[in-house]
């Protein structure tokens, strides 16, 4: 900067006064405005092709989008597990009802650890016999087969299997316990299950976003290809590569915007019709998942990412293109 | 303001446009730069005007050594220097007065500051009542005054002309060269291409003639 100020000095001898200082600011705020301006307006002439560059650019946000939805739902259910949280312990044959009861009492004060109910082999077999209405069945036993039961509940702020494994594995160490289940089998799946989406999702939105940044470089070369001689006269003028760009940038910005709205557009088209179906499968699953949409924040990011992306994707295009064509 | 040192240029392909020019121009000289077509004038002034760069030898313009300003100091290095085109490369796109403020935008001049200084150029080149007109809706002769006063608003110390008369008629020709005339009255140093002899033998200014890419010395 201080070189090229050295050299305005230098050859202005005689002429040219530069601007002042506080005014440099202002002015050139007001060309970014003036040259945002007249971007979206050179983009508005040509309606139809800017739409179609704005809706390549949706459609293709559309999939990583609507995968990280999905991923975002999934961790939803992750979190919210916590009721199928519970270890069941089976005591060894013999363990007194008292003991049962004590044991129950000790493993409820320990840390990590909500509450702990026990239940003894009879109650256990009364409810089993309510339940599925095997009285008969039952009746024919000569002593109950059931052991005594400890049902612990453990801490709901702890989010992590392992966690809770470590929680069983110390509960099996009481020597009145015969063995413990933690059934959280389905929740380990569904955990790999997200991971593969997760991957899945990034390298769908590498590549796409690749996609964008290669279908606004070339729309962007057309522009630059129509503008050349602009162009060509602005950098005879005294026009830096940075004042030649900014147009063009802009232009990248501006599509990615686009892009970002069609994007939001149809990603809220698409949960609004698989809404009814998901929430028929949660049903038949006794359950009330509800496929939660677009929030505030994702939209806000989907649209700086998408502006951000425009943007990128036309300063490749500049930086190949533009920086070339040099006035004869 | 000018100096040109054993100037040498040959382009890429082999052609030596010129061959071992010297001659300087004073700080507020005015001066036609003349020869056939292809003698080498407009490579000569590109040379001025950093578009091309010497193969050999020195350009010095205003006490600067042009073959050691970098690339990127280029644009500064031209906001100094007005240029006037045969086919004004005008920008057909934007009025009258956007073409005029185009430089002052560059160099980041303040908006207030542009319209005033947009309209005393456009007032010089007696255009000021067509600022909001398109290019495209001037004749010839107004469209070459639309890029001299382009040339001019910046208030460069050195302006230089590449034919700008010649697609022009005798008695517009004469207009647009008093215009010129009147720039170097107020100090800035003038050099113009033309091979309008007859126009230049009465404006009695200094005449640099070329040759083959050579100095034709007068006596």
């Amino acid at each position: 900067m201080r070189k090229q100020s050295d050299t305005a000095k230098k050859v202005s001898t005689t002429g040219a006064k530069t601007s002042d200082k506080p005014s440099a600011l202002s002015s050139y705020l007001s060309h970014h405005q003036k040259t945002y301006k007249a971007t979206f307006k050179q983009l508005l002439e040509q309606p139809l092709a800017s739409f179609f560059t704005c809706a390549v650019i949706g459609i293709a946000f559309v999939l990583p989008a609507l995968l990280t939805i999905l991923l975002n739902n999934m961790q939803s259910v992750q979190h919210n597990w916590d009721g199928s949280a519970q270890i069941t312990l089976f005591l060894k044959k013999g363990v007194p009802t008292l003991d049962g009861n004590m044991l129950s009492a000790t493993i409820a004060k320990k840390p990590s650890i909500t509450s702990s109910l026990f239940v003894d082999n009879d109650t256990a077999l009364e409810e089993f016999k309510a339940r599925f209405e095997l009285q008969d069945a039952v009746d024919y036993l000569d002593e109950n087969p059931l052991p005594h039961v400890i049902l612990v509940q453990p801490d709901k702020s702890l989010k992590s299997i392992e966690h809770i494994e470590q929680i069983k594995n110390s509960l099996l160490k009481f020597p009145e316990v015969e063995g413990a289940l933690l059934d959280v089998m389905w929740v380990q799946r569904l955990n790999s299950i997200t991971e593969l989406l997760q991957r899945a999702a990034w390298v769908i939105a590498l590549m796409l976003g690749a996609a964008v940044i290669l279908i606004l470089g070339n729309t962007i070369r057309l522009f630059i290809e129509n503008r050349k001689e602009e162009i060509a006269v602005v950098k005879l003028v005294g026009g830096t590569n940075a004042f030649v760009r900014r147009p063009f940038l802009y232009m990248g910005v501006f599509f990615g915007f686009g892009g970002s709205v069609i994007a939001w557009i149809l990603i809220n088209l698409t949960l609004y019709m698989l809404n009814g179906p998901i929430e028929d499968l949660a049903h038949s699953y006794q359950s009330t998942f509800n496929l939660s949409g677009f929030s505030f924040e994702s939209t806000l990011l989907l649209i700086v990412l998408g502006m951000t992306l425009g943007w990128f994707g036309a300063w490749l295009s500049v930086r190949k293109h533009l920086d070339d064509i040099e006035p004869t | 303001m000018i100096e040109f040192q054993n100037v040498m240029k040959r382009y890429q392909d082999g052609y030596e446009a010129l061959q071992d020019v010297s001659f300087s121009m004073d700080r507020g000289e005015m001066a036609f730069l003349t020869g056939h077509s292809g003698a080498g004038k407009s490579t000569l002034l590109k040379l001025i005007m950093l578009m091309e760069r010497t193969t050999k030898g020195h350009v010095i313009v205003g006490d600067q050594n042009l073959s050691k300003i970098h690339q990127r100091q280029i644009p500064y290095f031209r906001r100094h220097v007005g240029v006037v085109f045969q086919n004004h490369r005008l920008l057909y796109d934007r009025s009258v007065f956007d073409n005029v403020a185009l430089p002052l935008e560059i160099s980041g001049v303040n908006p207030r500051e542009i319209g005033r200084r947009v309209r005393a150029a456009l007032d010089k080149v007696g255009l000021l009542s067509k600022e909001k007109l398109s290019p495209i809706q001037l004749s010839g002769g107004e469209q070459q005054r639309v890029g001299i006063a382009r040339a001019v608003v910046n208030k460069p110390p050195l302006l230089l002309a590449d034919e700008p008369t010649g697609n022009l008629d005798p008695e517009l020709s004469e207009e647009i060269m008093t215009l010129f005339s009147q720039f170097n009255q107020v100090g800035v140093t003038v050099l113009i291409a033309s091979h309008d002899l007859a126009l230049i033998s009465h404006m009695a200014h200094r005449v640099i003639e070329i040759n083959d890419g050579r100095m034709v010395q007068h006596a």
